[in-house]
């Protein structure tokens, strides 16, 4: 009933190949939603909502001094992705990550893609995160990035682009099992009948990671693994907390810890206790105030020595940052070259790099036209969206390319593709786009569905949950319908 | 400000040193807290390299109270000691011996390097972190106009306008102890016009970084004959410069001179900041006194 | 989020090799005991406000002076006397119920218990049931609303009823979705000693009121004043099932301390905390093992053969505000025995110093 007056418009549109035409994996949604009524749909969604407030799955946004507690909105009609679109976006995901991880030991090591001119050196020396201080440094079995959020989105035509990856503490893995929970209790008999892969081994898997990069030195068949937060008023720290709670592991913050003779210790009501694994939800620069910023609070003094040592992993491991940067992005798919020698699966959207002479001219010459982005900024800041800024903004942005070109990048706006979103009265399209989460461990494994953020204001493409995005359970099906 | 003829870095002594010489080192370091003090983490850049310059032929280096000593080649190969101390102390001393065998250059006469050299994509990405602003020696305005003062003909070739801005240095800014800081900048140096060694390296490395030659800052000791007046025996500090064709070469602004065999290199980095002698943090109240004891002695 | 606690440097911990995931930070023990703490006195508090309006219903007209005398003790009690005089002019039902109840500048108003309690539950969130954080959140989102307000000034009876019942419903909450394990008595501790200490202090407000001196026990006494006591703590029908006479002062003195099978007894209150704190330490019973906890174990062994008149002989005040030390004392060697790690508050008590040296030759 409801469904019936949706109106795809002149987009990709996830569910409907055009006005009459539902694709063949929505089948069952769209049998569900025909007698589905306004008033249904309220009692559904205010349950959800509930439990999610009375369940503290909240982030706190800032305005003032006092943090407010939000729910992250979210849009009961899920997202479904068929079996065979999903292993080609896992095999995407797979090979970029391998060549990520290889890349950071090569750049951290002997720097061979810079040696062999495929990466101009000075974009990697002169990145924001690159830590000169870790070269030559050995991370355990090698693998600096142990969890991934790659950000998928769809042009108009359907294909599955890489719009950023997210390889320092990428969020959000607790929504994607809070929103299947949430939508199992809505729905389930549709959940049963749809054949849908399970999410919730990500939390079991997640523990393996961090149990097999403890430190080899230690010989410990049983490490301690925790999670160190920020505290809880950093504004993921549901997420902190949910994942601690889900892996059976301590969440500790940074005065919980101590380091002696650089080794890391818990304090604990029965006293000092070793710490070999951390999964960290801080960044680089505030885990240890000796050797990054010494004015931060968050961290643990010596940290990094016990970490050099070889007494403490931690993941993702220190100097990550430098392959999130937007402009090392712009090289990913000469990586996939360079190290596998592949084609890559998944492109990337098509970029431009302010510093290089030509593309700087096009780029101020279609400010207008293009989307800018900061090299470091992240959750949608530091972004410039041409097509829909003001003269004084694209002025703003064209006075700080001039003063830092290395700092920008710009790419052609992609419409993002569309997806049935309740909008109050009715279903209307709304623009979504996909993190799944990539786990490397002993082997890689990509959980099969992931985060969809659904920008939820007409028109809008910012999915950012700071920026009123909101989200949807992502179903991968076992078959394609 | 000060007349230009009168300001002067140091005494040129004119001598230079070419027979290979056996330097013993001792730099203790003594900090002594307010009160009672703990959680100490520090990392120290106190071993002389051995290079086709110098050979160390003993090190040794001790802390007082006693802990653990661990270290690791940082990224431009110098040797980071770090420990740490946790339990409450009111008092840290740091002490490294060294033997230092110096060998006169041997690589013969310096090449001709124009610009040309040096825009050469492979100079300047293979020295992208020398070419650079950084936290001590920002690029700026003030920067460019000094750098623009000392070579107003621009770059011609890489050496001699090296030594060319060193002299510029050397004639406009006095040496004054205790002018500055350890934080002090290079523009700061700038609008004083004097200061210390650290400082006068500082600024030369901006200089020759705006003119697009790779330069490095050195760390190190020098056997000092002639101390001038204020002057007390401590670590030195001066510039190295990349000429294509030859390699990396010293020159020290604040004594108007290449480094002979009296020179002891310890560490280099883009700035003072990678190369702190001792750095590190500690939990508690302040430092009420630290003491700096070096001593270079010629051992035959 | 503790209480008032001046960290002293006390010995470095030791190095366990523990390898086993039931570990307990030090933080989370001292969160766990806090919010148990905080939700018990919110309801204390809860209750005493309760059955002191009731009371007031009683004594229809009274002046100022005797109003103040009413509730200044009350006050004293349960709150901040010098905040609330910053606060208000006058100490009367309004005033002292609404400084009690929702004044978050006073750090022991029921709106203040609760806030504290639900963030000392969130700094844990991962270390409690869901149910137990929902339990808060909901208590948590009611005070918060306009509706709390609204259903206080309609009447507030039902009002402290419903904040009970949250504590009630916490408590029954924990007990069957907890694990029993170290939080478990953390939360035990922090609830007992709360409610040992306030039993004392309920008794100790009609000490001033109507004990002036010892000569006075046994005189004339409004029963309605001691049956508000047993109210207070809850306990008017337990003391009539025990006691079938009338309300006595010395037998609710007596009652209210010496009871073993009154949950809100001092005696039954020290004795569960006797038990917890075994189990925590892993030591025999009678086993006490600082001077904290031997004062303790002697404070308790005293109430199995001192007699009530004994206790009046001697002042029952002084007798009160004893029990009060004993327990404070506990509840610091708790803290520094579990808790505590030099340093406690990075921003406040230390300071990060940089070394280093200039290179002036």
């Amino acid at each position: 009933m409801l469904i019936d007056r949706y109106e795809p418009e002149d987009f990709f549109d996830e569910m409907f190949a055009d006005k009459a035409t539902v694709r063949p994996h929505y089948g069952r949604i769209a049998e569900r939603l025909q007698i589905l009524d306004q008033a249904e749909h309220r009692r559904k969604q205010t349950a959800v909502d509930l439990a999610f407030m009375r369940s503290g799955v909240t982030f706190t946004v800032y305005n003032d001094d006092q943090g407010t507690e939000r729910i992250f909105p979210f849009d009961l009609v899920p997202r479904v992705i068929p079996d065979s679109e999903w292993r080609r976006i896992e095999k995407g995901l797979i090979q970029r990550i391998t060549a990520l991880n290889l890349f950071l030991h090569d750049i951290y090591h002997d720097q061979k893609i810079l040696k062999d001119r495929v990466i101009p050196p000075h974009y990697i020396l002169g990145a924001k995160h690159f830590r000169r201080e870790f070269m030559g440094f050995n991370v355990p079995k090698d693998i600096y990035i142990h969890i991934c959020g790659t950000d998928l989105i769809r042009d108009r035509d359907g294909n599955y682009l890489v719009l950023e990856d997210n390889l320092r503490c990428p969020s959000g893995a607790s929504y994607m099992l809070e929103n299947r929970a949430a939508l199992k209790r809505a729905f389930p008999d549709l959940y049963r009948s749809a054949r849908v892969q399970p999410v919730d081994t990500y939390a079991a898997e997640l523990r393996k990671v961090l149990q097999y990069v403890s430190p080899p030195s230690l010989g410990t068949s049983q490490p301690n693994v925790v999670l160190m937060t920020p505290g809880v008023f950093n504004s993921a720290y549901f997420e902190h907390a949910f994942l601690a709670r889900q892996m059976g592991i301590p969440i500790v913050e940074g005065r919980d810890l101590v380091v002696r003779d650089a080794r890391v210790y818990m304090r604990t009501t029965s006293g000092l206790v070793p710490v070999d694994v951390i999964y960290r939800r801080i960044d680089d620069d505030f885990l240890d105030p000796t050797v990054f910023r010494p004015d931060s609070l968050l961290g643990v003094p010596g940290l990094v020595h016990a970490y050099r040592s070889g007494n403490v992993s931690l993941a993702n491991s220190i100097g990550t940052g430098v392959a999130d940067d937007k402009v090392v992005y712009y090289f990913v798919p000469k990586m996939i070259k360079y190290y596998l020698g592949e084609e890559p699966i998944l492109p990337n959207v098509g970029t431009f790099l302010a510093s290089e002479p030509e593309d700087r001219v096009f780029i101020m010459e279609n400010l207008g036209k293009l989307v800018v982005k900061s090299a470091n900024e992240a959750g949608g800041y530091g972004m410039l969206m041409g097509p829909w800024a003001t003269k004084e903004e694209i002025e703003s942005f064209r006075e700080q390319i001039r003063a830092n070109p290395r700092n920008f990048i710009a790419q052609h706006p992609i419409s993002l593709s569309r997806h049935p979103t309740w909008c109050g009265e009715g279903f209307e399209g709304r623009h979504v786009d996909l993190r799944p989460y990539i786990l490397c461990g002993e082997k890689t494994t990509v959980t099969p569905g992931g985060l969809t953020r659904v920008a939820l204001r007409k028109g809008s493409l910012v999915v950012n949950s700071s920026q009123g995005g909101g989200s949807k359970d992502t179903w991968v099906l076992y078959g394609d319908s | 400000m000060t007349p230009r003829n009168e300001a002067s870095a140091a005494p040129a002594d004119e001598s230079v040193w070419s027979e290979p010489l056996l330097l013993g080192i001792s730099h203790l370091t003594r900090y002594s807290y307010e009160g009672p003090v703990h959680d100490s983490f520090n990392e120290a850049r106190l071993q002389p390299v051995s290079d086709h310059l110098q050979e160390c032929r003993e090190f040794r280096f001790r802390i007082d109270p006693d802990s653990v000593i661990r270290d690791y080649p940082d990224l431009y190969s110098n040797c980071v000691h770090y420990f740490d101390v946790q339990n409450p102390h009111e008092s840290l001393t740091v002490e490294a011996v060294s033997l230092v065998r110096t060998l006169p250059d041997s690589r013969g006469p310096v090449p001709q390097a124009g610009p040309e050299a040096l825009t050469e994509a492979a100079v300047k990405e293979h020295h992208f972190d020398f070419l650079h602003g950084t936290e001590f020696v920002s690029l700026g305005a003030d920067v460019w106009r000094e750098a623009v003062d000392a070579l107003p003909e621009g770059l011609r070739d890489v050496w001699t306008d090296t030594v060319a801005i060193g002299e510029h240095i050397h004639r406009n800014y006095k040496y004054t102890p205790l002018s500055t800081n350890v934080n002090t900048r290079a523009v700061e140096v700038i609008q004083r016009k004097q200061g210390v060694c650290q400082d006068f390296a500082h600024l030369m490395l901006g200089l020759c970084r705006t003119h697009g030659i790779p330069a490095r800052y050195v760390s190190g000791y020098f056997l000092n004959q002639h101390k001038l007046p204020g002057e007390i025996e401590a670590s030195h500090a001066w510039i190295e410069v990349f000429i294509p064709g030859f390699g990396w070469k010293g020159y020290d602004p604040t004594h108007r001179r290449e480094p002979d065999t009296r020179y002891v290199k310890i560490a280099v980095g883009r700035d003072y900041g990678d190369i702190r002698p001792v750095g590190g943090t500690f939990r508690g109240k302040g430092t009420r006194e630290m003491v700096v004891e070096v001593s270079v002695k010629r051992m035959e | 989020m503790s209480d008032f606690h001046t960290p002293v440097p006390t010995a470095q911990k030791p190095i366990t090799d523990r390898r086993d995931s039931q570990v307990m930070l030090s933080r989370v023990a001292n969160s766990l005991y806090w919010m148990s703490r905080y939700i018990e006195r919110s309801e204390n508090v809860a209750r005493l406000l309760d059955v002191n309006l009731q009371l007031m219903l009683d004594f229809a007209d009274l002046n100022d002076q005797q109003l103040k005398e009413h509730w200044l003790p009350i006050l004293c009690s349960a709150g901040d006397e010098e905040t609330f005089f910053r606060l208000y002019e006058r100490a009367d039902s309004e005033s002292v119920t609404e400084f009690l109840t929702f004044r978050e500048e006073n750090p022991n108003s029921i709106i203040s218990c609760l806030f504290t309690a639900r963030e000392n539950a969130r700094q844990v969130r991962d270390q409690i049931s869901l149910e137990m954080f929902e339990a808060l959140n909901e208590c948590y989102l009611f005070l918060k609303s306009k509706n709390a307000r609204e259903v206080w000034q309609s009447g507030a009876h039902e009002f402290y009823e419903q904040i009970k019942k949250y504590s009630h419903l916490f408590q029954g909450i924990t007990a069957s979705t907890f694990t029993r394990s170290e939080g478990y008595e953390f939360m035990n501790i922090g609830k007992f000693l709360e409610r040992a200490d306030k039993t004392t202090r309920i008794l100790d407000i009609k000490y001033h009121i109507l004990l002036p001196s010892i000569a006075d026990v046994g005189g004339a006494v409004d029963a309605a004043q001691w049956q508000a006591i047993l109210r207070s703590a809850s306990a008017l029908e337990a003391y009539r099932r025990f006691h079938v006479e009338d309300i006595l002062p010395k037998k609710v003195a007596e009652f209210l301390i010496f009871s073993t099978t009154f949950p809100r007894s001092i005696r039954a209150c020290m004795q569960r905390l006797d038990e917890d704190l075994h189990r925590l330490s892993g030591k025999e019973r009678r086993e006490y093992r600082s001077p904290e906890e031997r004062a303790f174990g002697k404070l308790l062994s005293d109430l199995n053969f001192l007699t009530i008149d004994e206790i009046l002989n001697s002042g029952l005040h002084q007798f009160l505000q004893g029990v009060q030390t004993v327990l404070d004392r506990l509840d610091d060697h708790i803290y520094q025995e579990y808790m505590y790690h030099p340093p406690v508050d990075m921003q406040a008590e230390i300071l990060l110093h940089q070394q280093q040296m200039q290179q002036q030759q």
